[in-house]
């Protein structure tokens, strides 16, 4: 009983968050699975910094709290829908007249769906602690120390334990200690259905988000090339935090490409950027790379704005002025500042990181070529063999699929596609400097991160591909 | 809107199925690399974790500190001493009152340091000291 309530009280909350985000789409199922999709991430992110502020404000009435988070979501998001916003549209696009082709990437994507389906489940029956040491030894360590600390929850974050990255945000270790609480215990089924969640609602943002913008049919290849790729549904059950990183990486980008794209809905309403706000802050409170994509998704929206004010370019969304482009970039650093205040308060108390330990060795290595070099190899290899695929890679899949179909006056990149794209070149760009500067044998880290960080932007590159990839004629006279 | 040219319906069409065999043969590997449901499943960190302190954890104080000594290489056995016994803090060190002694069954314990006591050994390799220096 205790845990039907927890559940319910979790999605609800994050549900009322994401209606009030996502306003009215035409297609009822895509804007309810996008809606139900997102509301996983918001409602175990809720979930999260409302246990500890729990913790922090020594509250222990944790019911009353999440009826009272849930009701005031709830009231504000039927409020809203009382006055409303202007419905966005689903395009029809889809392979022109071709039934047969169309069904038979509807049934391939139920296929790869439903085997993933299976793999995660048995993979998380096989490891019901997680598949590798981060599960147990920092995000499942940290949800005890907060659940079974009590009054003592900050010793998990001693430097005694360096090795448990006590540095680390609590998204995760947060939203799992809230369910122990309900339940009593700490069950280890919490972190695993937990995994499970953020591992298929990705697909389901994903496949709902394309649905939206470009039609079903990019929205079904996309769809199947993320449950196609092995390496995704290894580690959604592997309890580590880069699925539910990469779902936010995701959630952000989809609902500014929704604010941004004029083709669905001539007047947005900005509650899409603020919901992508809040989405982003959440990552930033995944793991310290979602510090690193907040940063790079406020720099690359707010270069491309300026270079449309000092060129007087029409670098924005279609049909908004310079003033409007710059009060939705307003409401979006207003949307993140209090998930940075958390942040930075949680850094202030938590023991510095490791990879910044010593500054004097860190630039002695910047200079260091063979860094540079090695780091590059290791991209390179690690574009190519990604995502354990069968065969064929993914990222060559993607390609070849763009060599043969790709319609040379295909669809122009633009704002949205743009930013998002420059956004997670810049996060790329924030991995290779941290590389250069470890503290840890250069070879060692690689071989043991690098996969999982190209990881937490495979599923936004998949909906960016899909995205721009044209796949009708008509498409690319839009 | 223009008419389709049926060059690129049938560059789509190509480009479509290609894909779609790609990922499938992605998802055969998916499938085959899944744990069989009828296989024997033993959780290794419950075992190495969870059962094997439970007996411990009992009688150490439920918050504070604790020394940690053990003859394992692998940094896993004391990370796995961690997550069982938080939200205690299992340092490193036999600098503390209380020391937990992690041992492979196999094995005897070699002699432990002068300063330690031993308190209760809990059989399978754990061992509760006390550090006499730290009294």
């Amino acid at each position: 009983m205790a845990t039907v309530l927890a559940a319910f009280l979790c999605v609800a909350s994050g549900f009322a968050l994401a209606s009030l985000a996502v306003s009215r789409v035409t297609s009822l199922a895509t804007g309810l699975l996008l809606r139900v999709s997102i509301s996983i991430g918001y409602g175990l992110g809720i979930f999260s910094v409302v246990f500890l502020l729990c913790r922090i404000f020594s509250v222990t009435n944790l019911i009353t709290l999440d009826g009272a988070v849930f009701v005031l979501l709830s009231g504000f998001a039927i409020l809203c829908r009382v006055r409303r916003s202007p419905a966005v549209s689903c395009p029809p696009t889809g392979i022109d007249g071709r039934t047969w082709l169309h069904r038979l990437l509807a049934s391939a994507f139920c296929v790869a769906l439903g085997v993933a389906a299976y793999s995660a489940v048995e993979r998380a029956r096989a490891h019901p602690h997680g598949d590798g040491w981060d599960a147990f030894g920092i995000w499942n360590l940290h949800a005890r120390f907060l659940f079974l600390g009590g009054a003592h929850w900050r010793d998990g974050f001693s430097p005694l334990i360096p090795w448990s990255h006590p540095d680390y945000p609590l998204l995760l270790p947060g939203a799992i200690a809230h369910f122990f609480s309900y339940l009593g215990y700490d069950d280890p089924r919490v972190p695993v259905v937990i995994a499970l969640l953020f591992t298929f609602s990705t697909i389901g943002i994903l496949f709902s988000a394309l649905a939206i913008l470009r039609g079903r049919t990019p929205a079904m290849l996309a769809a199947l090339a993320l449950s196609a790729t092995p390496f995704f549904i290894e580690q959604g059950t592997s309890q580590y935090a880069d699925i539910p990183l990469s779902f936010f990486v995701l959630a952000t980008i989809a609902l500014l490409c929704l604010y941004d794209d004029r083709s669905v809905n001539s007047s947005p309403s900005r509650r899409l950027v603020a919901g992508a706000g809040f989405a982003v802050s959440l990552a930033a409170w995944t793991k310290n790379e979602g510090l690193l994509f907040l940063c790079a998704i406020l720099g690359a929206r707010f270069l491309t704005l300026m270079r449309s004010t000092i060129l007087c370019r029409p670098s924005r969304p279609q049909n908004e002025t310079r003033r409007e482009s710059w009060i939705a970039f307003g409401i979006l650093l207003l949307s993140v500042a209090p998930g940075l205040f958390l942040i930075a308060w949680f850094k202030h108390f938590a023991p510095p990181g490791d990879l910044f330990s010593d500054s004097a060795k860190s630039l002695h290595r910047l200079v260091d070529p063979l860094r540079y070099w090695a780091i590059l190899k290791w991209y390179v290899k690690g574009f190519l063999r990604f995502g354990n695929w069968s065969l064929i890679p993914g990222t060559l899949t993607l390609i070849g699929f763009y060599l043969i179909a790709g319609n040379k006056r295909g669809r122009k990149p633009d704002f949205s596609f743009r930013c998002s794209a420059l956004a997670l070149l810049l996060t790329l760009g924030g991995y290779f400097a941290i590389y250069l500067i470890t503290p840890y044998d250069i070879y060692w880290h690689l071989r043991f991160s690098l996969a999982r960080l190209f990881l937490q932007l495979w599923p936004s590159a998949i909906f960016l591909f899909f995205l721009t990839v044209p796949l009708s004629s008509s498409q690319s006279e839009a | 809107m223009r008419q389709a040219s049926p060059n690129s319906t049938r560059r789509i069409t190509i480009a479509t199925l290609v894909f779609i065999v790609c990922c499938l043969l992605s998802t055969v590997r998916i499938l085959s690399e899944a744990p069989s449901p009828t296989q024997s499943r033993s959780d290794a960190v419950d075992l190495s974790s969870d059962q094997r302190f439970a007996a411990l954890k009992l009688a150490l104080p439920q918050y504070g500190i604790v020394g940690y000594i053990g003859d394992s290489v692998s940094p896993a056995d004391y990370y796995f001493t961690q997550y069982a016994l938080a939200p205690l803090i299992v340092d490193h060190s036999s600098n503390h009152p209380l020391v937990v002694g992690n041992f492979s069954v196999s094995q005897p314990p070699n002699m432990p340091p002068d300063h330690l006591r031993l308190v209760k050994d809990f059989g399978n390799g754990v061992q509760l000291f006390a550090n006499k220096d730290a009294q």
